[in-house]
Formats: structure tokens, sequence, C-alpha cells
């Protein structure tokens, strides 16, 4: 089964690299020959749709921003979540079309769409200053974070979720 | 005073918002355009290896890291004094080729399309790409994804990376073209050339074919008469890697043609207490307001900006393309050149030109015998110092500006990005169509809304890079105060 861990966001935009800096926890913590390609990304709509094609689970990782965020809570997302309320910073790039959007293009078309997807997503403070060091709370999450998407991938493997 | 305020703004960038004031009458007293800020890009660039800049500022931008990852090589050129051999020239335009045809695509079948293919009154919730695809078939997109994803990979493999190139050097590119390869994207420059042929038969087909589509576009409520800027060869063709800027008036006269390194001398920026983000204009003219007109210093610089400013295109069928663009829209010719047309919707037209001008002109380097040639990595020796890098971003003239010590590291950094060259246009732009739109006893609604979003759509501003920000969510919310600007109504679409 194709696997794909993808960490969302900008590493040098403070807690907006969230999500690749798990990503990298993940590959340092996955032995070697886990049949699971990890990687980052700083892309969002129909480009991000078409960088999940051929995968058949995928996690993604990335920040969310809430009104009254408690920096570092680590939260388990389905796309139904993102669509309803709580979109992360990545999943939705407004300047093509939002990531729920794009996937319904691309199964429209018919597209190797992954059939598993969830997102692992983290409370993230600042997304506005430039520096390639998250805020201390983002900071101490990513290592919980990083168990979180591992457990993630055990549980995709043991209750398979078709979100198609 | 009644104000309506959309915020954020749908399908665009970052977390700007529109806030339209009424008077006591009802009618549009002023209209705002309002970007936030993103801080200290300069002091987390100054001190590190200037080499490193075409990799971290295609950090600035989810969008067209492609644009800056260029301008910032052309710096770098600039900086360590080391001019480009014709093969990297021709490897890096042949690069940015593939992601014009890219961006122009996505802009234009998911951002600008949705208006006037599904219809600027349909439901929010239908205006985007899904319902392009519901209205011209699945077929259709299908094509719009298989567009975008081959030209990504012409991008990932010339470059190393699919979203954030990693390629290029000072004077050089990381990686040559192999003969495999050339031949691939010969041949997916020639789809692309289909490809924008047909997206142009579409758009003949559904905008112009349609006499409500083609009054709203020469309609007053979306036209300015500005001053245009964009990079022209020496036949004063467009180009988008490389070149001259050019300025013309708005009766089409050559105002100014610099080096892009001259910029400083033309181009000045004004501040307004409401905003972060600065207001360039032509330093020749003057800044006298958000006013159209010769005595106006405001300038702009987009697909449409770009054309204008130029004489021609330097492949044949985006110039028939060009020639029925003028000549359908009314332009005269005077001095043997196009007059420019001033309306800002014709602006999707002018991309679609534009793509297929990129299309052509990728092909014509995907052919040319210099494009394998392997030496693409010299070897560089001058003592670094000041540096300027520029090349036209799909939402404008694109400027890269570094200092650096004799070491490389840099000292300074300056920026003008696409989207702020337009901040003046835009700002007017949304106060003209408000102003056109909303009258005394004015039902808000949001098809009329999103009309007033019809008239800075066309900038396809890009807030994110504009303020050195990242993407985030985008719904749209619109609040309208009273005369005491207390908010009376407040609508929110997803």
């Amino acid at each position: 089964m194709k696997t794909l861990v993808l960490g969302l966001g900008n590493p040098i935009l403070t807690d907006d690299g969230v999500g690749v800096r798990v990503a990298e926890a993940v590959r340092q913590a996955l032995p070697p020959e886990a049949p699971v390609e990890v990687s980052e990304a700083g892309l969002g709509g129909l480009t991000l749709m078409e960088r999940l094609l051929g995968y058949e689970r995928v996690i993604l990782i990335d920040a969310l921003q809430v009104p009254q965020p408690q920096p570092g809570r680590i939260r388990h997302l389905t796309l139904a979540d993102v669509e309803a309320s709580a979109p992360t910073q990545h999943v939705t790039s407004a300047h093509d079309t939002s990531l729920v959007t794009a996937l319904t293009v691309g199964r429209r078309m018919g597209l190797p769409l992954p059939r598993q997807l969830v997102i692992c997503a983290i409370e993230v403070e600042n997304t506005v200053d430039f520096s390639d060091q998250p805020t201390a709370a983002v900071a101490a999450a990513i290592p919980r974070a990083a168990a979180t998407v591992l457990k993630m991938l055990t549980e995709m493997e043991e209750e398979p979720h078709d979100f198609t | 005073m009644k104000q309506i305020s959309i915020d954020p703004i749908t399908r665009l960038e970052g977390h700007g918002k529109i806030e339209i004031f009424l008077d006591d009458a009802g009618e549009v007293a002023n209209a705002y355009f309002v970007i936030p800020e993103l801080r200290g890009f300069e002091q987390f660039s100054v001190g590190r290896p200037a080499e490193e800049m075409p990799r971290i500022t295609n950090r600035i931008c989810g969008v067209c890291p492609e644009a800056h990852h260029v301008a910032s090589t052309k710096a770098l050129d600039a900086l360590f004094h080391v001019e480009p051999s014709s093969a990297v020239k021709k490897v890096r335009e042949l690069f940015y080729s593939a992601f014009y045809v890219a961006d122009h695509t996505t802009h234009f079948y998911a951002l600008g399309g949705p208006d006037f293919v599904v219809g600027p009154d349909a439901p929010a919730a239908e205006r985007n790409i899904l319902g392009v695809v519901h209205k011209v078939g699945v077929e259709i997109g299908k094509q719009v994804i298989d567009a975008r994803i081959r030209n990504h990979r012409v991008i990932k493999t010339m470059s190393g990376r699919g979203v954030h190139p990693a390629a290029g050097l000072p004077g050089g590119w990381s990686k040559a073209v192999t003969e495999a390869e050339r031949q691939e994207f010969e041949g997916i420059a020639r789809q692309n050339i289909d490809f924008g042929l047909f997206s142009l038969k579409l758009f003949g087909d559904i905008v112009l074919g349609n006499p409500a589509y083609v009054d709203m576009i020469v309609s007053d409520a979306y036209t300015h008469r500005t001053y245009y800027m964009g990079t022209v060869d020496a036949h004063n063709a467009i180009n988008f890697y490389d070149g001259m800027i050019r300025v013309v008036d708005p009766d089409g006269k050559e105002f100014a043609r610099y080096h892009p390194r001259d910029y400083t001398q033309h181009v000045a920026e004004h501040v307004e207490p409401w905003t972060y983000l600065k207001f360039p204009y032509l330093k020749g003219v003057g800044w006298k307001g958000f006013v159209d007109g010769k005595e106006s210093g405001v300038y702009c610089a987009t697909p449409l900006s770009r054309l204008n400013a130029a004489d021609r295109m330097a492949t044949p069928r985006a110039q028939e393309a060009f020639e029925k663009l003028y000549e359908t829209l009314g332009s005269k010719k005077a001095n043997g050149r196009y007059q420019p047309v001033h309306y800002r919707l014709a602006t999707h037209w002018a991309r679609l030109v534009e793509l297929l001008y990129a299309a052509e002109r990728m092909l014509e380097l995907a052919t040319d015998p210099e494009i394998t040639d392997p030496n693409v990595r010299p070897v560089v020796t001058n003592t670094p110092d000041e540096g300027v890098g520029c090349v036209e971003a799909p939402r404008g003239t694109l400027t890269h500006h570094y200092w650096s010590d004799e070491k490389g590291m840099l000292t300074r950094v300056n920026l003008i990005v696409g989207t702020t060259n337009n901040y003046a246009p835009i700002a007017m732009s949304v106060k003209k169509a408000a102003q056109s739109l909303i009258k005394p006893g004015t039902v808000i609604s949001d098809g009329l809304l999103n009309r007033v979003e019809m008239a800075f759509r066309p900038y396809d501003p890009c807030f994110g890079c504009a303020t050195h920000a990242l993407p985030g969510q985008m719904p749209l919310e619109i609040t309208i105060y009273d005369a005491q600007r207390k908010p009376v109504e407040r609508l929110r679409r997803p």
C-alpha cells in the first residue's frame, strides 16, 4: 500500500512550518525499510491534490490557526472537519482552490487519489514573522506530533477508512 | 457613513479585505483594499550567504516560487558580476516558460474564468473550478489538470524540486538538459500550444460570444486609463525572462525605457496610513492620488499591461491572438502600434494570449541546439557587492535587489513583487466598481459583491507574496457599517 506522510508549511515563517519539522521527525523515527514516503511541501489547492496522486494512504501535517489557540495542541482532523470548520494553514489555498474542492475535481476526473486521508494539525501562535525557529510551545509539540503521526499510520492500517 | 467590508476576499492568498464606506445618502464615499503585514523578511535575510537567496525567496510565496527563484538567481548574476552564457539563459527561460503555462492555466480556469464561464451571479459555491468543469465538461477539466501536471513535471525535472526550485546559481543553473529531457519538453511544448489555442477558443466562444459579458468587459465600472509597465526585448516584444522595462502612457506613447537595475530612478513609493503596503508610482510623473490619467503617476503591471507596454508578441500565433484582442476591443493603431486597452476585465483575455506565447517560446527553446549544452555551471570568482534581478512574474514586474559584503554575506535586501506594483490600480478598481454598482437603496447581494471582487480579480493579486507570507484560508466576509461606522449586517461565505 503506497503511503505518503506530507508535512506542509513554510519553514522560515516561525510556526507556519511546524508540519515540515514534524515530518522530518517522523522520517527519523521510521525504520529505513518502512514502506512510507515522508516529504514536505509549501503548497495547497490543486497543486497539493496533484502531489497526492498515486498514493493510497496520506497523512498531512499542517499548522492550524484558531481564534483562541492553545499553541502546540495537536488535533486529528479528517477532510470533513476541514470542510466544515477548521481549515489548516495549507489545505486551503485560495489562489487556486481549496484542497477539498481540488479533491472533488480530481475524483470527478477519475484521478488516482488516496483512499485514506487524515490530517495531523498543530495549533500555532505566530505565522507572520520570518524566522526559522518555531515558538517554544509549538517546538515542544513536535515530538508529540511525530508520535501522533506514527500512531495514525498504525491506525490507518488497522481501520481503513474510505474517504471517497 | 455606512461601511461594507469584504473580508477576506475569496480565491486569493493571505488575509486581505475590502472596506467600502457609504455616505449618508448611500453613495460609495470611499473604498479601501487592505493587506496585512508579515514581518521581518529583510532581517531574516541579512547576514546569510547571498547564494542561498534563490532557495529562500522561493519560500516567500507558495504561488509563484519559480518567479522568485529566477529573479533571485538573476540578482546573483549581477551581484557576482557574471554574465550567464546564452545556453544558461535559454535553460532558465525554458523552465520559466513551463511555469508560466501552468500558472496562467490555473488562474484562468480556477480564479478568473469562473466569473465568466459559470457566471458572475452564480452562487459563490459554484464559482470555482468545479463549476467550470461542470459547465464545460470533464474532458476539458482533464485537459486543465494535464496541462498543470505536465508543466510541473518540466519544472521538477529542470530544477530538482516540483514546488520550490533549487537550481539557480550565480551565472548558471545546476542541471543541464539531457537530450531525452529535451525531447520530452518539446512534446510538452507542442501540447501546451494546442492547449493555449484551445483556451483562447473557449474564451471566444463563452465570453466574447455573450454580448452581456462583452458589455461588462467594456463597461466604465471596470475601466481605468493609467500608465502600463512590462519587460520588452530589443523589438519591443514581450519577454518574461529578460529585457528592458518599458512604460507607456495611457495613449500608448513610450514614457520610459530603462534597465531593471535603474528602477529606483523611475519608481518611488507612496505611503498611506491605512495599509502596511506601499504604493509604487512613476517618479517622472509624481503621486497625484488614486486617480487615472496622464497626470497621475499610477501605473499598472499585469498581463494586459505587458501587452499594452509592448508593440507586439515575439511568436506568430500569440501575435495573431494579440491583434485579435486589440482589434476586437476597438483599439486604434498609432505610430505603428495599438493604443492601450484600458478595460481591466480584458486582463483575463491577455493572460491567455500570454499563455500561448509562453507555450510557443517554450517550443522555440526546447528545439534550440544550445538547450542541451552541458556547460551550465560556471565557476564564479568575482567579488560580490550589489545586484538587481528582474523578471516578469505572472502578477507583474518582480524585482530583487541585494547588497552584500565582499564575502557575499547579505547586508541589505529589497524586493518589489508583482502585486505591489498594482496596489494603487487595484484600490482604484475596487472603488470604481463599488461606486458604479452600489447605489442608494441597492440590495447588497452576493452577486453584487462578487462584481466588486471581479474588479480586482484580473490583477490576480497575491497578498502572500506582497506581504511576504504564505497562504491561509480565505473565506469571504462582508460587513456593512452604518453612518456611525457601526456594523449593521455581516455576510460570510466559505
